[in-house]
């Protein structure tokens, strides 16, 4: 399922998997926002991740762009997991003072799908107030 | 004296350049020690049997010469190094050669201020050589130059003792640092980061650091963080717990404080910290039940 841009995004059962191994700069980050959402409202998923463990470096714009992006798919009823961060992009981010509350975390694809499975587990709905 | 003895210094040609003329050592001097050559070979044996008698008679040089074995040894390497003194060559490798000596003597762990009463006697027995030997003016002009290069050698020895020193200080640190954020693991994807002592900002950096990236290497998906042996959770301390927290998150795991006693609760509550992001419990059997649950086991009676 390729869209125009160059971040494939695979379906797998109801769930859209989306590996980002490029720079999420200007354009080809709109490209990757329009063909996740495009895609969400072709195939109906419930469920998305981004996988970005191929990211070394994630600024404050990709991080927003990475963000907003599971807002729009929460909007559009697919739940979103962020998965594979590496640990000196997570340091380096909150250190920035970006600790990009509200979206939801994975260690990896694996647990990524779990978590969609089970939202209701201790990472989901139930998180301590 | 080991000739394949490391030496934890390395001077290149400019510092030489630099310290030869500190210690104005010119090529006067060299061509002098060079003439000097005859009179050292003369006086060679003279001078070491005085200088092996002074340090077997004192106590605390003695003790690092262990048997008549390798006080010949020594004897026979010490002649090579003062005939070294008459060579009229000041180069890196003689440099290397006088590090190496340095560098031997550090390693058996002889002080230095006997290695340097030893050179002090080296001077003495020198200048009563040339007083014997040339009328005064010429031993005195003689004396100099071989003043010199002692002390030349000298501040290289020091210089191989203080980088050895420097040596073990990094050793030991690095140690300290490896030992201020131990991460066990309790269970499969479960870490235990048990936190003792003052956490100032710089250690909960390198805390943060090295869990987030032992998460990542081991693929946890909990960290229980106790804290039963920090003596104080203050603003800070509950801000560097808290951004951890957050870290740990964004690469996909959760994270539990535990060893919270009566004492931190109050604190936190008066210093008006939020910390409900955190799991928290107050005892660290209760962090590792959690802990199970998120990674889906339960601990479970059974009949003894």
């Amino acid at each position: 399922m390729k869209g125009q841009g160059s971040i494939p995004i695979l379906r797998v059962g109801s769930t859209l998997l989306a590996t980002v191994h490029v720079e999420l700069y200007d354009t080809v980050a709109e490209a990757f926002q329009q063909d996740v959402l495009l895609a969400i409202e072709r195939t109906g998923a419930v469920g998305l991740i981004v996988d970005i463990s191929g990211l070394e470096t994630v600024d404050s714009y990709v991080a927003r762009v990475l963000a907003d992006t599971g807002r729009m798919a929460r909007l559009m009823g697919a739940d979103t997991v962020l998965c594979g961060m590496r640990p000196e992009v997570a340091a380096t981010l909150i250190r920035m003072g970006y600790a990009m509350e509200g979206v939801k975390t994975a260690l990896n694809v694996d647990d990524g799908l779990a978590r969609l499975g089970a939202s209701t587990g201790p990472l989901g709905k139930g998180r301590p107030a | 004296m080991n000739r394949e003895t490391r030496t934890p210094l390395k001077l290149d040609d400019a510092e030489l350049r630099s310290r030869r003329a500190y210690f104005e050592i010119n090529d006067e001097d060299l061509e002098r020690l060079a003439s000097l050559r005859a009179f050292g070979q003369t006086h060679l044996d003279d001078i070491i049997e005085s200088f092996y008698r002074f340090i077997l008679e004192h106590h605390e040089s003695r003790v690092f010469f262990a048997d008549d074995t390798s006080v010949q040894r020594v004897k026979r390497l010490q002649k090579e190094y003062f005939l070294g003194l008459f060579s009229g060559v000041l180069d890196v490798r003689y440099v290397e050669n006088r590090l190496r000596v340095g560098a031997t003597h550090e390693r058996i762990g002889m002080p230095l201020r006997i290695y340097l009463g030893a050179y002090a006697l080296y001077l003495r027995l020198l200048l009563v050589k040339l007083g014997e030997e040339y009328e005064p003016s010429l031993a005195g002009m003689h004396f100099r130059s071989v003043q010199k290069l002692v002390y030349f050698d000298m501040s290289l020895a020091v210089d191989t003792y203080i980088a050895s020193y420097v040596e073990t200080l990094g050793r030991h640190q690095a140690a300290i640092r490896e030992l201020s954020t131990p991460c066990i693991r309790v269970y499969d994807r479960v870490l235990l980061l048990p936190l003792v002592g003052t956490i100032d900002t710089q250690r909960a950096q390198q805390i943060m650091e090295t869990v987030l990236v032992r998460v990542a290497d081991e693929q946890a998906r909990v960290v229980i963080v106790d804290i039963a042996g920090v003596p104080v959770v203050d603003t800070k301390v509950a801000d560097h717990l808290l951004k951890t927290t957050a870290a740990l998150r964004l690469i996909g795991a959760e994270s539990i404080l535990t060893g919270i006693s009566p004492h931190v609760a109050r604190t936190i509550v008066q210093l008006g910290v939020d910390i409900s992001a955190m799991y928290t419990k107050s005892r660290l059997a209760d962090g590792i039940e959690l802990a199970l649950s998120i990674v889906g086991k339960r601990i479970t009676q059974v009949a003894p």
